[in-house]
């Protein structure tokens, strides 16, 4: 598996984890099931734990291979990106235009806000998603 | 990439070659060794400089490393004429 498809791979799992864990506290949070300061410091706390998971995850793989890390994106890889990307952008669109509709439903900016990270979240979801399609079946 | 007409000889070649491998191909190309493999797998079909490179490293002209399939290219042609025209 190349450095990439791990990168890949880490990516999303780890979004799949974290941002889980991260969109479940907050509707604890909308329940009033947890306080909302705890409930805050829960989720600062999982977003760190992503920036830490991600360094530690790519730093270690990247030890492994380390000429492959360095070495620039050859035209295959940058293809299955640019695909990847795009799937994930028309993915955000519709998200984007969820939380627009969202205003009708509510009107807590906090709510919104939620939304309109789930949205990048699961772009980002999609685009690694797509990747790993792509370096496993082909592009 | 599933329906790839492009078929190439660069497995028979690089045992030609003395039992190149994927690596000393990529380096040679300047890609990744998963990039030559996928070629070989025809899961992938380079571009237009790689293909010139692969051909080079050989020292064979292009058409000794890639094929157009079975498939003749004006069929070929015409079915992606039909699915454009449906889009």
């Amino acid at each position: 598996m190349s450095f990439r498809e791990k990168s890949a791979w880490i990516s999303f799992v780890s979004i799949l984890v974290v941002f889980g864990a991260y969109f479940w506290n907050a509707n604890r949070i909308l329940q009033g099931a947890v306080e909302t300061h705890r409930g805050f410091v829960i989720s600062v706390g999982l977003l760190a734990a992503f920036v830490l998971i991600e360094i530690v995850l790519h730093v270690t793989v990247a030890m492994q291979a380390p000429e492959e890390a360095l070495a620039p994106k050859d035209e295959r890889e940058q293809l299955i990106e640019l695909k990847a990307t795009r799937v994930a952008f028309q993915v955000l669109v519709v998200g984007a235009l969820a939380g627009v509709a969202m205003m009708h439903i509510t009107r807590s900016v906090w709510v919104m806000g939620q939304h309109v990270l789930l949205a990048i979240v699961f772009a980002e979801l999609v685009k690694f998603g797509v990747q790993i399609r792509y370096f496993r079946g082909g592009v | 990439m599933g329906d790839c007409a492009i078929q190439n000889h660069i497995r028979r070649l690089r045992f030609d070659h003395g039992e190149m491998t994927q690596q000393a191909l990529a380096d040679e190309i300047g890609v990744t060794r998963q990039t030559v493999n996928a070629i070989e797998l025809g899961k992938y079909s380079p571009s237009l400089e790689v293909a010139f490179r692969i051909a080079a490293v050989f020292g064979v002209p292009l058409d000794e490393v890639f094929r157009y399939g079975d498939r003749p290219i004006d069929s070929a042609g015409a079915s992606w004429r039909r699915r454009t025209r449906r889009a």
